[in-house]
């Protein structure tokens, strides 16, 4: 979006170059970002305001059924509001020009169970419609299971993966087995293992091939925490 | 653009009675033939609109007005358009209740001396402006302030060694001849200043990261 400068490498978004096609770009994306950002001296009604004069598309009667929908008071000023109605009405904000994509970073943290329900609801009912996608950074892994389609885990500004979320928590698996039988599985079958006091961890890309080439039986439906610990502490 | 300015506006609204306010003091002590504060209104403008990059800064909306169409630009230019426009409708409310004090109290009005004043105070306002916004870019309004103080002080400073060494009577001698043009030197250098204020501020928040 321009917030930070790229060094070098090119972005396109839409098809479009981010920075030649700025303005077209920022008009189909809406954004949340990790901190609060709305003046807390302003009310809703002033970001309504507001945002008519800067979203060619804006939608005042979606924007308020929004605000409606989420409980929140037109007429208050943002300080008074709670985390949770904060992120609603910045969440509310980014989707009420009709945008095609929705950039979010870590939208749900800090939020009670129910206010996160509520917020994977809405971003559900985003994407049931055809041509929207949402990009969204978490650490929330429960979260990403729920509503991700695809789930690329980056660490220390590196791709470590990059899979669709049903191949993962589908296929991948975690192997819990003795050093004897560690022993005998080929290099090759597994991505990283774990070696804890009582028994190995072995994370393996396909489950199902690796039961039929082993006769090892405790293999665990991985979930996004696992995968994560041990992609980045585990041992090749 | 306008979105910028309607939020900058609904910012300071809250602001809008303390104006009004020494509006009616202004008149009453004008009424009263006592103290002439209309140069403090204009001026009140700039400070009321510098309290909008506080709110920014501390609400984070610098790196949220970045992810908006055009708003890396849009945000510097409202700021400026906003501030100019305020400056602008108090100085002609100012002139105005000039005008109708001058009237009651001496049954004719003074055209020139309230006018020369009112550009003197719109230029003055606008120096502050052109001076102060690149400063709060580069350095965040709390530096900047610290900045500002330096700079009135290093100007006093300056004056006063200027004085002191050099015999201004015979350079004021020689732009006698420019007192004729003075408005209109006036509004030239007004356009100029804050034309280039504002190429330096897009400058420096085009280069900003979040």
């Amino acid at each position: 979006m321009d917030i930070i400068k790229s060094y070098s490498g090119e972005i396109k978004i839409f098809g479009l170059d981010n920075k030649k096609a700025d303005e077209e770009i920022k008009e189909n994306v809406g954004v949340v970002l990790d901190d609060m950002f709305f003046p807390e001296i302003l009310t809703p009604n002033d970001i309504n305001i507001t945002m008519q004069g800067i979203y060619k598309n804006w939608d005042s009667k979606m924007f308020n059924d929004y605000l409606k929908e989420f409980s929140i008071l037109p007429n208050k000023q943002i300080k008074t509001f709670s985390k949770g109605m904060r992120k609603k009405l910045e969440i509310a904000t980014a989707l009420s020009h009709h945008p095609k994509l929705l950039i979010m970073d870590e939208p749900t943290s800090g939020l009670d169970p129910v206010a996160r329900a509520e917020i994977i609801q809405i971003f559900q009912t985003f994407i049931e419609k055809d041509d929207c996608s949402i990009l969204l950074s978490s650490h929330i892994t429960a979260d990403l299971e729920h509503i991700a389609d695809y789930i690329t885990f980056i660490n220390n500004g590196e791709i470590v993966l990059s899979k669709t979320t049903n191949e993962l928590l589908d296929k991948y698996g975690i192997v819990k087995c003795t050093e004897k039988e560690f022993k005998k599985i080929n290099k090759k079958d597994y991505i990283k293992y774990k070696k804890s006091k009582y028994e190995y961890e072995v994370l393996v890309p396909n489950k199902k091939e690796f039961k039929a080439k082993y006769n090892i039986s405790v293999i665990d439906k991985i979930t996004l925490d696992d995968l994560m610990v041990l992609m980045i502490k585990g041992e090749e | 653009m306008i979105g910028f300015i309607k939020k900058d506006l609904a910012m300071i609204k809250s602001n809008f009675k303390l104006l009004a306010i020494l509006i009616v003091i202004y008149t009453v002590m004008g009424l009263m033939d006592k103290m002439d504060i209309s140069f403090i209104l204009p001026f009140m403008c700039v400070m009321i609109m510098i309290s909008t990059f506080s709110y920014d800064n501390y609400n984070k909306w610098d790196a949220y007005s970045i992810s908006l169409p055009n708003g890396r630009k849009n945000s510097v230019k409202s700021k400026y358009v906003a501030t100019i426009l305020m400056t602008f409708i108090v100085a002609i409310i100012t002139t105005l209740l000039s005008f109708l004090i001058s009237y009651i109290n001496t049954k004719s009005i003074n055209y020139e001396q309230i006018l020369v004043t009112m550009f003197g105070t719109v230029f003055g306002t606008l120096l502050v402006l052109s001076v102060m916004y690149p400063i709060i870019y580069k350095l965040g309004v709390e530096k900047a302030r610290i900045g500002i103080v330096l700079l009135v002080f290093g100007t006093v400073i300056a004056g006063t060694l200027l004085l002191k060494y050099v015999d201004l009577s015979n350079v004021l001698k020689s732009l006698t001849f420019l007192e004729d043009y003075l408005i209109i030197i006036l509004i030239i250098l007004a356009v100029i200043m804050v034309y280039i204020s504002y190429k330096i501020s897009v400058k420096i928040f085009s280069k900003k990261e979040f």
